[in-house]
């Protein structure tokens, strides 16, 4: 007998053989398979695959904030400013930068003539103005300088005089900046919500399947500046016949989908892959450094930091290199510095530096002691949405309660802390980050008046008014160091440092420049 | 019969409206605003107010649910804020991933769950009784993430054989896009297929002592005869409803899985909504989740009813 006889069949029963077993289990494997075999994704030079860390919320640029709509739309939508490898403003729809006359009060834009738009006719100064104009009253930055702006007048076909009732220093940067940019588009294809994207970049727009890709193509028509590239500045060349922006929002698959070679290009990687890519020989990491700067929001308004005493005695108990070497493991991630810019910017400053990451438990105590500080619990809004900023938070409760702090960690989802931050009532301190820019004025928004934190003092609206009523680059930098240090005394938030960007790019692609915003024109594969 | 069917399509539509009720007053009494969220940083109170005025979040709560319960009848879920799109059709757009996930999963799920339940029943605490309750326990306690990564990492980056992720390059057929599934649907059809190995044994193991069965081998009926048409025949109520279950379930999107292998499904399009506090999104896709069980839940009392006729629908 061949069969096996059961431990609970009869003993006279026929055994089930292994043959009725094996086509038991041999139909279930089969059916496992599915008839579909082959090796995972040959890819063909013509297209590449770049791993995004989510699904743009939109793709009209001006509608969000958010850098990813502004990642992909800057490759369809160019602006008349953009920023050179050392980030200085430098034209590119524009002829040259602008005129500035009446003491700051007027600016003379002249634009490039023959200039394609993706539905093949000329650029002309209308669809800029239409642009300018919807980007005047949609996006938070273009509104903060539509109120200073008089008028806006075509002159020519290819000319524009913008006339202020204010100065607005770093008129061109704000319009050169990348996020919620201002973006110039063909004037027939403006609407709220955008359904046709028609720029003038070097890829224009194909198809948009949502959480699956946005594939733009090249355009064959660009009309290129004639400079070298430098930066987001100069020749831009789509050497790509396609480019799909792929959302994929889990880090590790990004990571594992670049190794593998199903991706060209992944963006955002967690630090700790950083040893895997580099040893991978088919993959390049790529750092930007500085990517952004974690920092922390002091609540003037109200509670115990509505004290500057305390507030300064909070600056002093931190330990800004700890909370970064915990929040990014490594130095090659982060750079502690209390210079709000780098050397290379005029608005470098060393303001700051005697208060910055001492740690010093006896000066903050003593700080406290002269507040009178009843021991109110310090309110720690922070979220692991963004790890490092729970990891940030946790080495700061332990700074804290080593100078006679108490304090209370307040962990939330990121909408919950968004919500929270606007009421005063419920937090002391909160933990977010920013992009770095290359004007002061635009991160963070407390420089602004109303933001979260509530910051208002004489000191504060003397050194901006000051700062921001000079349009001179080399005068404002020093004006700049007057602002920071106002900053580092009255305390209403923290910059704990600087942090790099990891990406990976496979090793087959060519001219990529790592750059906060990857860019992939003079790219190729 | 038409009564008693009519009696459960009254519950169905009663246990829908209060999943609906449930879901709009839950997503309001979260904390987070999705006009701040959407805004960012650099917006000011002004441009936040006005938003949410766009989206009729200013209106007391019970105004919002009556305007939008009046729509939820007339056949529309609304409009995402985020997705710029309607409900339905940012539904509709990612069900089929989640839909062939689902039904893959339940398949080798199924076909591995059911003959490892009937082998550990047969061979009741000999070795491969003892081998498939390790393999059932080790599979329901492996994190789907954890498996999920090991398997992009050996048959994707290792061996080549598999895309780590995605739904297929623009413009792939339909065997391309299920080929991106093996993986994820391996990886749920193993989790799921502990919960189903341990139905099967323990539904046949009562089974497999009944007296019928012992009558049978009286008769001299060959041992597979009598497992596989008397006992399982009798032992298949409580699987089907665990399969139905596990479909049900899968169906509303395996939103880890889903996240692990970049697939754009329900799960993946939930999770985004909660995080950006899309209340629109929310609500619609639960509802269309809850209106999928609850059909679910119906088809399995059909079916009862067709493997036990003394079942009554």
């Amino acid at each position: 007998m061949t069969g096996t006889t059961f431990p609970h069949s009869h003993p006279k029963a026929k055994g089930w053989s292994r043959r009725d077993l094996a086509r038991m289990l041999g139909a279930a494997g089969a059916l496992s398979v599915l008839p579909f075999g082959g090796r995972a994704l040959a890819q063909g030079a013509a297209s590449a695959n770049l791993a995004m860390i989510g699904e743009p919320q939109t793709l009209d640029p001006m509608a969000s904030t958010a850098d990813l709509p502004s990642l992909i739309m800057m490759h369809v939508y160019e602006s008349l400013y953009t920023f050179d490898a050392d980030l200085n403003a430098r034209p590119m729809l524009a002829v040259d930068m602008p005129k500035i006359g009446n003491n700051g009060l007027s600016y003379e834009i002249e634009i490039r003539k023959g200039v394609k738009l993706h539905s093949g006719r000329d650029l002309d100064i209308e669809d800029v103005i239409a642009s300018l104009k919807r980007w005047f009253e949609m996006t938070p930055r273009g509104k903060s300088i539509n109120a200073n702006v008089e008028k806006m007048e075509a002159r020519g076909s290819h000319g524009l005089v913008i006339s202020l009732k204010a100065p607005v220093p770093a008129f061109a940067t704000h319009m050169a900046l990348p996020s919620g940019y201002a973006a110039i588009m063909a004037k027939e294809s403006i609407a709220t919500p955008l359904v046709s994207f028609v720029g003038t970049g070097p890829y224009k727009f194909q198809e948009r399947k949502p959480d699956q890709f946005v594939i733009l193509t090249k355009f064959d028509g660009y009309s290129a500046r004639s400079e070298a590239p430098s930066g987001y500045a100069g020749k831009r060349e789509a050497k790509i016949a396609e480019l799909r922006f792929i959302p994929v929002p889990n880090a590790n698959t990004r990571v594992e989908g670049v190794v593998a070679g199903q991706y060209h290009f992944a963006d955002q990687l967690p630090v700790e892959s950083f040893k895997r890519i580099s040893s991978t020989p088919s993959v390049k990491p790529n750092l930007v450094m500085p990517y952004g700067f974690p920092y922390f929001v002091l609540n003037t308004k109200q509670g115990p930091f509505a004290d500057k005493k305390v507030r300064q005695a909070y600056q002093l108990a931190l330990s800004n290199s700890e909370m970064l070497l915990a929040a990014f493991g490594d130095d090659k991630f982060f750079k502690a510095t209390a210079a709000h810019f780098p050397k290379a910017s005029p608005f470098h400053s060393t303001a700051g530096e005697k208060v910055y990451d001492k740690a010093d438990v006896a000066a903050a105590k003593k700080l406290l002691a002269e507040a009178k500080y009843d021991g109110a619990p310090i309110r720690i809004l922070n979220s692991k949405q963004y790890e490092f900023h729970h990891r940030m938070a946790l080495v700061m409760a332990e700074n804290l309660k080593a100078a006679g702090f108490k304090v209370q960690l307040d962990v939330v989802d990121w909408a919950t802390l968004v919500q929270r931050r606007a009421d005063p009532a419920v937090y002391d301190v909160y933990i977010t980050h920013s992009g770095f820019f290359p004007e002061p004025m635009l991160s963070p928004p407390q420089l602004g008046s109303g933001a979260p934190g509530w910051w208002d003092s004489p000191a504060k609206t003397a050194a901006l008014a000051a700062f921001n009523a000079e349009s001179d680059p080399a005068k404002r930098g020093a004006l700049w160091g007057k602002v920071q240090e106002v900053v580092y005394d009255e305390v209403p938030y923290i910059r704990a440092g600087e942090f790099a960007a990891l990406s990976a790019s496979s090793a087959k692609m060519t001219g990529f420049v790592p750059m906060p915003m990857p860019a992939f024109w003079n790219v190729g594969l | 019969m038409l009564t008693a069917l009519a009696r459960k399509l009254g519950g169905m539509l009663t246990v829908m409206f209060l999943v609906a009720t449930m879901v709009f007053f839950l997503t309001r009494l979260a904390p987070g605003d999705p006009a701040a969220l959407m805004l960012g940083d650099q917006a000011s109170e002004a441009d936040i107010a006005q938003l949410r005025r766009t989206y009729g979040l200013d209106q007391p709560v019970v105004v919002q649910y009556g305007l939008w319960l009046k729509e939820v009848l007339s056949g529309n879920l609304g409009q995402s804020i985020f997705l710029q799109r309607p409900v339905l059709t940012a539904i509709a757009e990612r069900a089929e991933p989640t839909f062939f996930l689902a039904l893959f999963s339940i398949l080798i799920a199924s076909l591995i769950g059911i003959p490892a339940g009937i082998v550990s029943a047969v061979w009741r605490g000999g070795r491969s009784d003892q081998a498939v309750s390790a393999g059932a326990m080790l599979a329901a306690s492996i994190p789907s993430f954890w498996l999920g990564l090991l398997f992009i990492q050996f048959f994707s980056v290792r061996l080549g054989w598999f895309p780590v992720a995605g739904y297929g390059d623009p413009g792939a057929g339909l065997g391309q896009r299920l080929y991106h599934l093996i993986l994820p649907a391996t990886v749920l059809g193993i989790v799921n297929s502990a919960l189903i190995t341990r139905f099967t044994r323990a539904s046949m193991l009562d089974v497999l002592s009944e007296d019928y069965v012992r009558t049978a081998r009286a008769k001299g009926l060959s041992e597979a005869r009598i497992v596989l048409r008397h006992a399982l025949g009798n032992a298949l109520v409580p699987i089907i409803t665990v399969v139905g279950l596990t479909a049900a379930l899968l169906v509303g999107g395996a939103i880890i899985t889903e996240t692990v292998f970049g697939l754009p499904g329900i799960g993946n399009l939930v999770v985004s909504a909660v995080l950006r506090r899309d209340y629109p999104v929310i609500q619609g896709a639960l509802i269309v989740i809850a209106g999928i069980y609850v059909i679910i839940n119906f088809a399995i009392d059909v079916i009862y009813s067709l493997v036990d006729p003394r079942v009554k629908t």
